[in-house]
């Protein structure tokens, strides 16, 4: 009881109080022909230019990576006079929101008074994806999948995908609906990679086969990129450039019994996003019908499908047909992935979702929704996982 | 066999101290799972033997089960695997409860269904390495 007490007091004093106050990226590349601990420093810069600060007001920072960049490489880049804090979230896809979560806490517990939070990554290029240098020993909760194949994050999903298929009777036609809303919507965002190839739902079915159940079309991209936001208390931000973007809840959450990957032991298949969803719900005074629209990570089609339902827009198993009639498309009921998302914009380990979460709230999104004052944001449902909800005045 | 294995196969680490007795269990072609003494609930993945001040013991499973989902794996697949293309990899939830990730042979994509009743069977890639594999009980 007593944790619990402090968990509520921690998260009364981070909604609303912190914010992000400056988003910035590279363009997005198949090559970018720079190593992250080069890109990640320039798209921070590029954030703390866009928020009115300067590096010299840095003092943490939380970067998102699975790689080895040092903190002092970026902070010296940078120009970072001293950082007083700092930490490192790995879990591809999963980590996202987990930085301004540690970003909001050590902000109000007094550890830092601006934090960058950054993902640089380079996956254009076949050779740089983790699963196809996975050869020979397998010592890590891999080695319970990989050597029967189960290698590729297209067939990992694709268990879940089959099983929501049978169980719940979602359709191929559902996931591409998901496909379809997210090219939409790139094609009117000039960052996003696929841009000008417009997808319709007879191009969509007769994409081949990749891992069945699922196809080309309902596999994201893979992306060079390096994004960045700045987060610093709600009167730090008083004086800076832009109105500040409320983190209004957030939550992290491994699940019970969790394998990194092919998690498939846990109750009725339920992935990391139930427990992030009861959490990041819990610690908010918004509810998922006040989202005007949502960011929910789409590393596959289904992962959309199960995170509508996760995150409680619509009942287990009835994710398939809330996708039904334009709902999840600009000027539909939730538009989803609003910039295209890791499907069409850019695969950047769902970093982009967040910064499209802001821009929806500043009013500057490529596909505005009208009014927005609420969004949702969330990384892999699957892995240990996070999520928040952002708001605006 | 060995000299068939791919150069690039992932192997798993047979010699992990958590794994270990899985691993030894299906070079002997018995499929050993954790089982929480006492109260008989089954653990998957296993965890270490001190777990609890050692609670956990490995007992051999029936190795029959059903197939709780699967994927079919289709071009470009990692070369390692080329041969067994399209490769349909599976989700068995066995009777005593736990989920393993698995293969099947014996068996085509177009018989592949969610529940069919599958069999254990023992695949040596190596000396030290053998995995259990599924096929369907006819």
């Amino acid at each position: 009881m007593a944790r619990n007490s402090v968990d509520q007091e921690l998260f009364r004093r981070i909604r609303d109080r912190v914010a992000i106050v400056g988003i910035g990226h590279l363009p997005f590349a198949k090559d970018i022909g720079r190593p992250i601990s080069d890109t990640a420093i320039e798209a921070i810069q590029i954030a703390l230019d866009d928020a009115g600060l300067e590096a010299e007001d840095v003092d943490g920072m939380s970067m998102f990576e699975m790689e080895h960049t040092h903190e002092v490489t970026i902070a010296r880049g940078l120009g970072v006079k001293n950082l007083g804090w700092w930490d490192k979230l790995s879990y591809g896809g999963g980590a996202s929101c987990g930085t301004i979560m540690h970003a909001a806490a050590a902000i109000v517990s007094g550890l830092a008074t601006v934090v960058t939070c950054h993902r640089a990554r380079n996956r254009g290029s076949r050779e740089s994806r983790p699963w196809a240098q996975e050869r020979v020993l397998v010592t890590d909760d891999k080695a319970l999948h990989v050597p029967w194949g189960l290698i590729r994050p297209v067939d990992v999903i694709g268990m879940w995908a089959q099983r929501h298929m049978h169980r719940y009777g979602t359709k191929r036609e559902h996931l591409g609906n998901v496909a379809i809303a997210a090219r939409k919507h790139a094609n009117r965002n000039p960052y996003a990679m696929m841009r000008g190839r417009p997808l319709d739902m007879e191009i969509y079915l007769k994409g081949r086969m990749i891992g069945d159940p699922l196809s080309l079309y309902d596999c994201c991209l893979e992306t060079d990129g390096a994004l960045a936001c700045i987060v610093t208390s709600v009167e730090r931000a008083k004086d800076l450039k832009h109105k500040p973007i409320y983190v209004h809840s957030v939550a992290q959450a491994s699940g019970p019994n969790p394998v990194h990957l092919a998690n498939y032991n846990t109750p009725d298949l339920q992935t990391t996003a139930v427990p992030c969803a009861e959490q990041l719900w819990a610690r908010s005074e918004l509810q998922p019908r006040d989202m005007d629209c949502a960011q929910i990570y789409d590393a596959f089609t289904p992962l959309v499908i199960m995170g509508l339902e996760d995150y409680g827009f619509c009942k287990r198993g009835e994710g398939g047909p809330f996708t039904e009639g334009g709902r999840l498309e600009l000027g539909g009921e939730l538009p989803v992935l609003t910039s295209g998302g890791g499907l069409s914009e850019a695969y950047v380990h769902g970093f982009n979702l967040i910064i499209e979460g802001v821009r929806q709230l500043r009013g500057t999104s490529y596909n505005q929704v009208p009014d927005c004052k609420a969004t949702l944001v969330t990384g892999a449902s699957g892995v240990a996982t996070s999520a928040m909800v952002l708001r605006a005045d | 066999m060995d000299a068939a294995l791919h150069p690039d196969y992932p192997l798993p680490d047979v010699e992990h101290p958590v794994t270990r007795p899985f691993w030894d269990g299906c070079r002997e072609r018995r499929l050993l799972i954790q089982r929480e003494k006492g109260t008989w609930t089954y653990h998957w993945p296993p965890k270490p033997s001190y777990w609890k001040g050692g609670k956990l013991e490995w007992v051999e499973a029936a190795g029959l089960g059903r197939v709780y989902s699967y994927v079919v794996g289709r071009e470009p697949f990692l070369p390692a695997f080329q041969a067994l293309l399209p490769h349909v990899m599976v989700l068995v939830e066995l009777d005593e409860g736990p989920r393993l990730v698995g293969y099947m042979v014996h068996a085509t994509p177009a018989e592949m269904a969610i529940g069919m009743r599958v069999r254990v069977v023992f695949k040596r890639l190596t000396d030290r390495v053998t995995l259990p594999v599924w096929e369907p009980v006819r």
